[in-house]
C-alpha cells in the first residue's frame, strides 16, 4: 500500500502523454484484475495509474473484411460471445471461456490480458524478502528451481526462472498469427503477438517488448478458414477457474483426412506463450491418425527441461495436443 | 421403533441470507471504530532483534502500534490448550506468520499502510518445517490397544500392510478471520465468529489479566467454522488489548493470505495399517500407526483411533499415535478431525484386503457388522451401518459393477469406477441450558447454548418448537452464541444437535405442562400468545438444563465457567456412534487422466432427522469437501523456507461447482432413543467421513492403480 496518483484520460493519445509526463512508476490500468491484485500483494508499486477504461470507442470490435480487430478494452466476455468470433473461431472464444470466472471475464480486457504476469508462487507469495524471485527482486535469486515446481515451466526456461506464463488467450493468438497495434510516445506500430514476450534468459523481470509508456490499443487476426477447425484444449486442477497445467490451441487447414497445415500453440508450460513449429511440421502433409497427433504432441517437447515435480507436463502436454488436435479435425468446416 | 419424521421445512434463516441481510461478527457497525492489521513474522524461527515502530506512526491516521511490551507476562502455570504460548505478541519467534504487532489506525488502508512500515529485524534460528525434518521431534501419544493383534495377524489367512498419507490442508470458509473488540465502562465485548463464546470469555480474561466476569462475547452467524474457529485464535487478545489501550472499538478482519500462518489447520498424517482376515472373511486383526505434524507446545491429540477401532467387529486391535513437533503453528480440528484421514486410510486398506481375498466390497463389509463396541463390550445405543451400506448400494445399482479393476468403460472411453466406503464418528453431547419465553405480543424468544455457522443448528431447533408449540414462526427469535444471554460451549463434533434439539424437546414439555397448569383447565382458544393475551399475562417463561446420559452434573458447572463439558461416545449404559455408507462414481479419461465423479449415494445413520433439508445439505456438503481433499486440496511447504506457500484461493484449489456431480443422500432416519428423546445422534462430521476412501476406492476400480496419498492428482494416473 503506497500513495499513487490516477487519472482517466479521455482518447489513447491522452492517455499516452500522460503516462509520459508521469514518468517513473507510471502504469496503464484497464480491467483492473491483475494490477490490483498484485498491489495487494505489494508486487507492483505503482506511484501513478492510468486509467483507460473510460476511453469511448475502445472497445469495437471488428469482424468484416479479411480480418478480425478487437480493441484493446474490449472485455474478454464481450469477445467470447461474439458470433463471427464464437462460430468460426472456436480457438478464439474457447481461450477466453475457459480462463478465470465469469465476473474477472466481465471486467478484464483482451488488451490487458496480454500482458498478465506470471502465477508462479515464489513470485506472488514471497513479497517481503521470503521467497527469493528473479522477477520480483532482480538478481535475488529463484526459489522455484530445486523447490515446489509442479506448476513451473519445462520450456522456454533459464538458469534464473522457470515461471509459466500464464495466459490463455495469448496462446490462441500466437497459434492464429495475430498482431498488436501499439501506441507510444514516438507514435503507432505493429507487432506479432509472438514478439510480445520475451524468455527469461538472463533478465527474467523484462516480460515484454513494449517500450515504456507504449500502450496496446488493438488485437488484429488474420482470417483463416482454419479457424473453424480450431480448438483451445485445457487441462487443469479443476473443472474451472483455474490457470492450465497444460494447454493447446490448434488451427487445421485439412484436405479430406489430411493435415495441409497445422497451427499449435501451447499455454501452462512455457515461459511465454510457445508457438510448437515441431509439432506442427510432423503433421504437414500427413493423414492425422491417433498415433500421429502423439507423435506431434511429443515433438513440441523435444528440448523441455523439466524440474522436480512438472515432469509429467511434457507427458500431459503431448497427450493435450493430440487431444486437441483430435477436436479440431472433428469440427465440420461449414 | 420409529417416531413420526421431521417435515421438511426452508432454513430459517435463509432469506436473509440470500438477501445478504444475516450479519456476520465483523459486520457490527460501532461509532468510533479504528481499524486493525497484524504484522506477521517473516522468519520461521528466531528472536525479535528490533520492532522499530516510528515509521509507522508516522503513517497519517495510525494511532497506536501494539508491541509484545503491550502485553502483561504470561500467568503462570496457566496452560493455554493447543498453543503453544498464550496467544499474544511475543518476541520469541515459533512459526512463519506469528503476529510481532498490531497496527491500529482510523482506516483500513492507513492500518495496511502502517503494517508495512513496521520492518522488524530478527536473530533466525534454524527451523523444522516438515515431520521429515532433522529438527523434528518424535513423541508417542498413548497407544488405544485391545485384543492381541499381533498374535492374529500372525494366525489371519489374509493380511494387507500399506501406509496412506493426507496432506496438511486449511479450511478456508469464505468468512474470514476477524475479531472486533470494545472496551466500555468497564466492560470488554468481543464479537468473534468463534464456536465457543464462553471458552474465548475465559481465556481472553486470563491472558488479559482481567475478570471473566466483565468480558462478553458475542458470536452471531458465523461464516463456516468447521474447526477453525473452536478455540481462541491467534488475534482474539491482541485486538482485545488493543481496545482497551485506545479505548475505542478495534475491528481486525484477517486477510486470507495472513490466514494460513494464523489458523488452525488440518495436519500431515501418514497411516500404516496392517489388517488380517480369517478364512470366513472376517477380519480379526488391525495393527494401525498413524503420525501427524504437530507444533512445539500443540496439544491437538492424535486421536486417529476413536473411528476406524469401532467401525467393524475386529476383535483385536492395536492403534499407535505418533506425534512429530516441528515449527508451525499449532495444528486443530478441521472437519471430521481424525475420523476424515483415519477412515480414507481404514477404508482404503479395506478395500485392499477385500480385493486380497476376492470378496465384494460391500458383501465384506456388512459381514464384518459388530453389535458392540470392540473396545469394551458395550452395546451399541444404534447401528444401522449395514442398512446404509444395503440401501446405499440398491440405490446406487452396485450389482451392475463388475469387480475387475479396468474393467468398466463408458461410451466416451472414459474408465469408470465405482468405490465404496463406510464412515463412522462418535456420537457426543455436552450440558446445555436454554430459557424459552412465549409473549402476548406474538413474540417467541428461545436463547440457549451452542452457535450457528451454518450447519443448521437454528433450523432444527425451530423444527422441535414449532412441532411441538402452536406460535408464531415468523417471530420466532432464535439466540445462540452470545455469553451475555447464557452459558455457551464449544459447539464441534458433531454434538450441536444432540446437545440442543432434546434441551429444545424439554423446554416445549415444560412449556406445554406450564401453560396447561397456568390455564387450569379453562379452554381458551387460539394459539399460545393469543391464550397468553386472552388470560393477561404477557409471557410465560422456562428455564431447563440438560445433561448427557449418564453425564455428572458438574459439567453444568463446567458450562457455566466456559469449560469443556462434553460427554460421549462411551457412555455408562452403550456407546453411541453416527454411520455413513458413501458409494462414488469415477470416471478417467483415457487420455489426459482427468478424474470426474459424475454420481455419489450417500445413506446416513445420524439417528432421527430433524431437519430434512439442513441434513441432506450437510452430507451433500461433506461429499463435496471430502472430493476436495482427496483430489485438490493441499497446503504446500518449500522445506527450505517452512511456513506455507500456497496461501491463497488461486493456489490453494478446493473444488468449483463444475467439479460436482450428483449427490444422491439418504437418511435410515431411526430414532436412538437411548441417546436421547429425541433419537437424534450427529451427522455434521460423519458426513464426510468415508468419503475419500469412496473415491481412491474407485479410481482403483478404474485404473487398478493404489494410490494412497492424498491429494490424488493428474500426474499420478498418467
Amino acid at each position: 500500500m503506497q500513495p499513487f496518483s490516477y487519472i482517466r484520460p479521455a482518447t489513447p493519445q491522452e492517455a499516452v502523454g500522460a503516462f509520459a509526463q508521469a514518468g517513473e512508476g507510471a502504469r496503464f490500468i484497464a480491467g483492473g484484475t491483475t494490477l490490483y491484485d498484485l498491489m495487494k500483494l505489494n508486487i507492483e508499486r505503482p506511484r501513478h495509474l492510468i486509467d483507460v477504461s473510460a476511453i469511448e470507442g475502445f472497445n469495437r470490435i471488428e469482424t468484416d473484411g479479411d480480418r478480425l480487430r478487437f480493441e484493446a478494452n474490449a472485455a474478454m466476455s464481450a469477445v467470447a460471445t461474439d458470433p463471427v468470433v464464437a462460430r468460426d473461431y472456436p480457438v478464439l472464444a474457447e481461450s477466453l471461456w475457459k480462463a478465470a470466472s465469469q465476473q474477472l471475464r466481465n471486467m478484464a480486457t483482451v488488451g490487458g490480458n496480454l500482458l498478465q504476469r506470471t502465477r508462479c508462487m515464489y513470485f506472488r507469495n514471497g513479497a517481503g524478502g521470503i521467497y527469493p524471485c528473479n522477477k520480483r527482486e532482480p538478481g535475488s535469486g529463484c526459489a522455484a528451481i530445486g523447490g515446489l515446481d509442479r506448476g513451473q515451466a519445462v520450456l522456454g526456461t533459464s538458469d534464473t526462472c522457470t515461471a509459466v506464463s500464464p495466459g490463455d488467450w495469448p496462446v490462441a493468438l500466437v497459434a492464429m498469427d495475430a498482431s498488436i497495434e501499439v501506441l507510444g510516445p514516438n507514435g503507432t506500430r505493429s507487432m506479432p503477438v509472438a514478439d510480445l514476450y520475451r524468455l527469461p534468459d538472463t533478465t527474467p523481470h523484462v516480460e515484454f517488448t513494449l517500450d515504456p509508456g507504449e500502450m496496446i490499443t488493438a488485437i488484429v487476426v488474420p482470417k483463416t478458414l482454419a479457424g473453424r477447425r480450431s480448438t483451445y484444449h485445457k487441462i487443469r486442477d479443476r473443472e474451472s477457474y483455474a490457470f492450465a497445467l497444460t494447454s493447446a490451441a490448434v488451427a487445421l487447414e485439412m484436405n479430406d483426412d489430411r493435415v495441409e497445415r497445422a497451427r499449435i500453440a501451447l499455454g501452462g508450460v512455457a515461459t511465454r506463450p510457445w508457438r510448437a513449429p515441431e509439432a506442427e511440421e510432423v503433421l504437414a502433409g500427413q493423414r492425422l491418425t491417433p498415433e500421429l497427433a502423439l507423435a506431434a504432441g511429443r515433438a513440441a517437447f523435444r528440448d523441455a527441461r523439466p524440474g522436480r515435480h512438472n515432469g509429467f507436463k511434457v507427458e500431459l502436454g503431448a497427450r493435450t495436443i493430440a487431444d486437441a488436435l483430435r477436436i479440431a479435425a472433428d469440427r465440420s468446416r461449414t | 421403533m420409529s417416531a413420526t419424521p421431521f417435515a421438511d421445512r426452508a432454513r430459517i434463516d435463509a432469506f436473509d441470507k440470500v438477501r445478504g441481510a444475516t450479519a456476520y461478527a465483523a459486520d457490527v457497525p460501532l461509532p468510533g471504530m479504528l481499524h486493525a492489521i497484524l504484522v506477521p513474522s517473516r522468519v520461521a524461527k528466531g528472536h525479535l532483534a528490533t520492532l522499530p515502530v516510528e515509521d509507522a506512526m508516522r503513517v497519517p491516521g495510525v494511532v497506536r502500534v501494539l508491541t509484545p511490551d503491550d502485553f502483561p507476562p504470561p500467568p503462570e502455570p496457566v496452560r493455554f490448550p493447543n498453543a503453544d504460548a498464550p496467544p499474544t505478541l511475543h518476541r520469541e519467534i515459533a512459526f512463519r506468520g506469528q503476529p510481532v504487532a498490531l497496527v491500529v489506525a482510523e482506516t483500513l488502508e492507513a492500518a495496511m499502510e502502517g503494517a508495512e512500515h513496521v520492518v522488524p529485524t530478527y536473530e533466525e534460528q534454524t527451523f523444522a518445517a516438515t515431520k521429515r525434518s532433522a529438527l523434528a521431534v518424535r513423541e508417542e501419544a498413548r497407544p488405544t490397544v485391545f485384543g492381541d493383534a499381533e498374535a492374529a495377524l500372525a494366525r489371519a489367512n489374509a493380511t494387507v500392510d500399506v501406509e496412506y498419507e493426507s496432506p496438511t490442508q486449511h479450511h478456508n470458509p469464505i468468512e474470514l478471520i476477524s475479531t472486533t473488540a470494545v472496551w466500555a465502562e468497564g466492560r470488554l465485548t468481543i464479537y468473534e465468529g468463534t464456536q465457543f463464546a464462553s471458552g474465548l470469555k475465559e481465556v481472553v480474561a486470563r491472558i488479559l489479566r482481567i475478570d471473566p466476569g466483565i468480558v462478553d462475547v458475542k458470536s452471531p452467524t458465523v461464516g463456516g467454522a468447521f474447526g477453525q474457529k473452536g478455540w481462541v485464535q491467534q488475534q482474539t487478545a491482541i485486538v482485545a488489548r488493543a481496545a482497551m489501550l485506545t479505548g475505542r472499538p478495534v475491528k481486525l478482519v484477517t486477510p486470507r493470505g495472513q490466514i494460513f500462518h494464523l489458523a488452525k489447520f488440518r495436519p500431515n498424517s501418514t497411516h500404516r495399517i496392517r489388517l488380517g482376515a480369517d478364512a470366513d472373511g472376517r477380519m480379526i486383526a488391525a495393527h494401525y500407526v498413524s503420525d501427524q505434524q504437530q507444533s512445539r507446545g500443540g496439544t491437538f491429540p492424535s486421536n486417529y483411533h476413536a473411528g476406524p477401532s469401532r467401525l467393524y467387529g475386529i476383535q483385536n486391535y492395536y492403534g499407535g499415535a505418533v506425534d512429530y513437533r516441528i515449527d508451525t503453528q499449532p495444528p486443530g480440528h478441521m472437519r471430521a478431525p481424525h475420523e476424515h484421514p483415519a477412515c480414507f486410510a481404514f477404508e482404503c486398506a479395506v478395500d485392499e484386503l477385500a480385493y486380497r481375498i476376492g470378496a465384494d466390497p460391500v458383501e465384506f463389509r456388512i459381514a464384518n457388522d459388530t453389535r458392540v463396541d470392540p473396545q469394551n463390550g458395550r452395546a451399541l445405543s444404534s447401528r444401522y451401518l449395514n442398512e446404509c451400506l444395503s440401501r446405499g448400494a440398491q440405490r446406487f445399482g452396485w450389482e451392475r459393477r463388475t469387480p475387475e479393476p479396468g474393467s468398466m468403460r463408458a461410451s466416451d472411453g472414459s474408465l469408470v469406477g465405482w468405490g465404496v466406503a463406510s464412515g463412522t464418528y462418535p456420537a457426543l453431547v455436552t450440558a446445555t441450558v436454554a430459557s424459552l419465553r412465549i409473549s402476548a405480543d406474538g413474540t417467541t424468544r428461545f436463547v440457549t447454548t451452542h452457535h450457528e455457522f451454518g450447519q443448521g443448528i437454528k433450523t432444527a431447533i425451530a423444527a422441535v418448537l414449532l412441532d411441538g408449540l402452536e406460535i408464531d414462526p415468523t417471530r420466532l427469535d432464535i439466540v445462540l452464541g452470545d455469553t451475555t444471554a447464557a452459558p455457551q460451549q464449544i459447539t464441534a463434533g458433531s454434538w450441536g444437535t444432540f446437545s440442543v434439539v432434546p434441551t429444545a424437546a424439554l423446554a416445549v414439555e415444560r412449556m406445554r405442562a406450564a401453560l396447561s397448569e397456568l390455564l387450569g383447565g379453562r379452554q381458551v382458544s387460539g394459539n399460545i400468545h393469543q391464550q397468553l393475551a386472552a388470560i393477561r399475562r404477557p409471557y410465560l417463561t422456562v428455564d431447563v438444563s440438560q445433561l448427557g446420559p449418564g453425564q455428572e452434573a458438574a459439567a453444568l458447572e463446567r458450562l457455566r465457567r466456559g469449560q469443556y463439558a462434553i460427554a460421549g461416545p462411551t457412555f455408562p449404559e452403550f456407546t453411541s456412534m453416527s454411520y455413513i455408507a458413501h458409494f462414488i462414481e469415477v470416471r478417467v479419461e483415457p487420455t489426459t487422466r482427468r478424474i470426474r465423479m459424475p454420481r455419489v449415494v450417500s445413506v446416513a445413520d445420524c439417528g432421527r432427522v430433524v431437519s430434512p433439508r439442513t441434513a441432506a445439505s450437510q452430507v451433500r456438503g461433506g461429499v463435496i469437501w471430502a472430493f476436495g481433499a482427496s483430489l485438490r486440496e493441499a497446503t504446500e511447504v518449500d522445506p527450505r523456507y517452512g511456513g506455507f506457500l500456497n496461501n491463497d484461493l488461486a493456489d490453494y484449489v478446493v473444488p468449483v461447482n463444475a467439479d460436482i456431480g450428483e449427490i444422491e443422500v439418504d437418511f435410515i432416519n431411526e430414532p436412538d432413543l437411548l441417546a436421547n428423546s429425541v433419537g437424534v445422534k450427529g451427522l455434521g462430521e460423519v458426513a464426510m467421513v468415508g468419503a475419500s476412501a469412496a473415491i481412491a476406492n474407485a479410481i482403483f476400480h478404474a485404473t487398478g492403480k493404489r494410490l494412497r496419498e492424498l491429494p490424488i492428482r493428474i500426474e499420478h494416473l498418467l
